[in-house]
């Protein structure tokens, strides 16, 4: 028998309740891990370093409305402003309504120079853009959609619309990798397609993606172009794209209080939960502990053991809590990634991980030092006489 | 000071004690449960302590094992001024030299015989093979080889205290102190533990100190020492 024998068979003395232990801290840890990384995701949201000289410039009174194509002459003027994309949700689905992915009809000419970072730039060739520009019915997918799919360079793929009226066949003509795994559930398609399709499209567009030089060229820029338009048919409102981005998540409420809170009642429900359970499991063993101390065990050893017990056992539920977290996040990924593309990008990062796990180990710690502490300086006639 | 009234024989002294005394305070009022004990027991006696329920003959039991303090007086127990060792050093002294034999035996019911035994040789810096070898050697001498796998709960009551007396001498030391050995055994059993603690005391030189209400058993000892009230009243020479 070796001293981590000796741990674990005491572990496993009432293996209910060992079950029981395990079983909420997996539980907690593995509400946290979740909660923490949706926050995380979100703020990842709007906080992408690849955007941080982008901005949108889109009508004033909402994302239903649209600004003139002729915009994009007097924006790609102004002298910060490195290229311009126009650019439209076109919300349309593949087979079934419910098989729904990010598609955008989007100026083909400026797209990849906008999102450089998005397409990553060096896995495709000229010789591919060249075809995809070429093709007016073509179409660009990412890596990960055109796999769930099954796609290939040169199929085609039917789109039913649901905003407009149109129901466009398009043929692949690159499959990109991104960098984050969001960004390839997408698909664009030639501006033209919609524009000349739907007539009320004529000359409009919903968007403008608008890339600068440089990120402090912004503020300037912004403020120029809502006062270019102000008081025009056509009303702009433009911002940088994180911020556009945070009106999206900021349609879900005061999220990030809301994880806060729901965190700290986890925390201290399993710190009460867990500390009853040593505090009863380690009162049961006090003539058990008088026992050790009289074969010669210090009180420091016998200490060391029940923490080394409480830490093990909260270790144990730790990390499958993670582990079950991460399984759930990649459950995520697959069924909710393509709604609602950030959560493509959801994962329990290293960081939440090592969080969640130091927050179990400091748990079972403490859970376990105040009643072994106490058991420990009990006179050991006492716990002798104790029944037990 | 008034040890020869309390010849145990000649010989070393294995334990001494000078004028100690046990209190426990209740509030301001101090209990006196030890008063004035003096008393020396040679290497290889075999002491029955006897005395009424609430004599102290725990107590004094405990106090000789190092696993409580006096309020008075000192002991030598083993070579060591027990008063001048600090907690731990007093713990470490106890693994070297006192094994302990409680009525209720005491065993770690998670473990099994085997490992029971084997607990104290865990401190002892003794390597897997040498704490097989020990534990083998002390099972076997309770009469228990093929019971090492069993669980506490495997075993009736006298194999369960015959597992016990194992892990007390596992770590060969030279003192034994019982508490009520044969308590909760029917008589049979506890025959069979006394003859062993007789063994243990002829044979391998132990010194056994045993409190115990039952003449019986106290008939198996050298010796016996009653206690009245917290003092030592007589020691009679047991003829077996
Ligand atoms: N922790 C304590 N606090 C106060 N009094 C105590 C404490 N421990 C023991 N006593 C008292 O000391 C006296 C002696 O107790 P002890 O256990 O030594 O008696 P004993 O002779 O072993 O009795 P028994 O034969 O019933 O086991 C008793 O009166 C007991 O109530
Ligand atoms: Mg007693």
């Amino acid at each position: 028998m070796r001293w981590l024998a000796l741990i674990w068979k005491s572990l496993m003395r009432s293996k209910r309740r060992t079950l029981l232990i395990v079983g909420s801290l997996i539980l907690s840890v593995f509400t946290v891990a979740v909660l923490q990384s949706l926050l995380t995701t979100l703020n990842a949201v709007t906080n992408n370093p690849n955007s941080s000289n982008r901005l949108v410039v889109r009508h004033k009174s909402g994302l239903t409305q649209m600004l003139p194509r002729s915009y994009e002459a007097y924006l790609r003027q102004q002298s910060e402003v490195e290229t311009v994309c126009a650019l439209q949700w076109f919300g349309g689905y593949y087979q079934d309504p419910r098989n729904f992915f990010a598609n955008f009809a989007s100026d083909e000419t400026t797209l990849f120079q906008t999102f450089r970072e998005e397409f990553g730039a060096a896995g495709i060739s000229e010789a591919q853009i060249k075809d995809y520009l070429r093709d007016g019915a073509g179409c660009i997918v990412g890596e990960s959609l055109a796999k769930k799919n099954g796609w290939k360079v040169g199929d085609v793929v039917p789109l039913t619309g649901t905003i407009f009226p149109i129901n466009p066949r398009l043929t692949i003509r690159l499959i990109y990798k991104s960098p984050k795994p969001s960004d390839e559930n997408v698909l664009h398609f030639h501006y033209k397609v919609l524009e000349e399709g739907v007539p009320r499209m004529k000359g409009l567009v919903g968007s403008f993606w608008v890339r600068t030089h440089r990120p402090e060229d912004i503020p300037r820029f912004i403020e120029r172009v809502d006062r270019h338009y102000a008081n025009s048919a056509y009303e702009t409102l433009t911002e940088t794209e994180n911020a556009f981005n945070l009106a999206f998540v900021k349609m879900l409420g005061n999220i990030g209080a809301i994880i806060q809170g729901i965190t700290a009642a986890v925390v201290v429900a399993i710190l009460i939960v867990t500390g009853n359970t040593m505090a009863t499991a380690i009162r049961e063993r006090t003539t058990e502990i008088a026992v050790f101390r009289a074969m010669g065990f210090s009180a420091s050893r016998v200490l060391g053991l029940l923490l080394f017990e409480g830490v093990l056992l909260v270790g144990v539920g730790g990390c499958l809590g993670v582990l079950v977290a991460n399984l759930a996040a990649g459950a995520v990924r697959a069924s909710l990634g393509m709604a609602m593309p950030f959560f493509a990008d959801f994962a329990i990062l290293p960081d939440t991980v090592l969080a969640c796990l130091a927050g179990a180990m400091a748990i079972g710690l403490l859970a376990t030092f105040i009643p072994a502490y106490a058991a420990t300086r009990r006179p050991i006639t006492e716990g002798l006489r104790a029944v037990g | 000071m008034n040890t020869d009234r309390f010849d145990l024989g000649g010989g070393e002294p294995i334990i001494t004690l000078r004028d100690v005394a046990k209190s426990y305070w209740r509030e301001a009022l101090e209990i006196p449960v030890l008063q004035g004990i003096d008393l020396e027991i040679p290497v290889g006696a075999y002491i029955a302590l006897m005395g009424p329920s609430g004599s102290g003959k725990t107590t004094l039991l405990n106090l000789v094992a190092g696993i409580d303090r006096p309020t008075g007086g000192s002991l030598e127990v083993c070579g060591h001024e027990l008063n001048s060792l600090d907690d731990d050093q007093l713990a470490a002294w106890r693994n070297a030299h006192v094994g302990f034999i409680f009525q209720n035996y005491n065993l770690v019911p998670v473990l099994n015989a085997f490992e029971n035994v084997e607990l104290p040789l865990l401190l002892t810096g003794a390597g897997r093979g040498e704490r097989r070898d020990r534990v083998e050697e002390a099972l076997a001498l309770v009469n228990l080889t093929d019971r090492m796998g069993n669980y506490p709960r495997q075993l009736s009551g006298g194999q369960e205290q015959r597992v016990a007396i194992a892990r007390a001498i596992v770590t060969d030391p030279d003192l034994l102190v019982a508490d009520e050995p044969t308590g909760a055994l029917d008589a049979k059993n506890a025959e069979e533990v006394l003859a062993l603690m007789e063994r243990l005391n002829s044979e391998f030189q132990k010194t056994i100190v045993m409190v115990t209400h039952d003449p019986k058993a106290a008939h198996h000892a050298k010796h016996q020492i009653h206690l009245e009230k917290g003092v030592l009243d007589k020691a009679v020479e047991v003829n077996r």
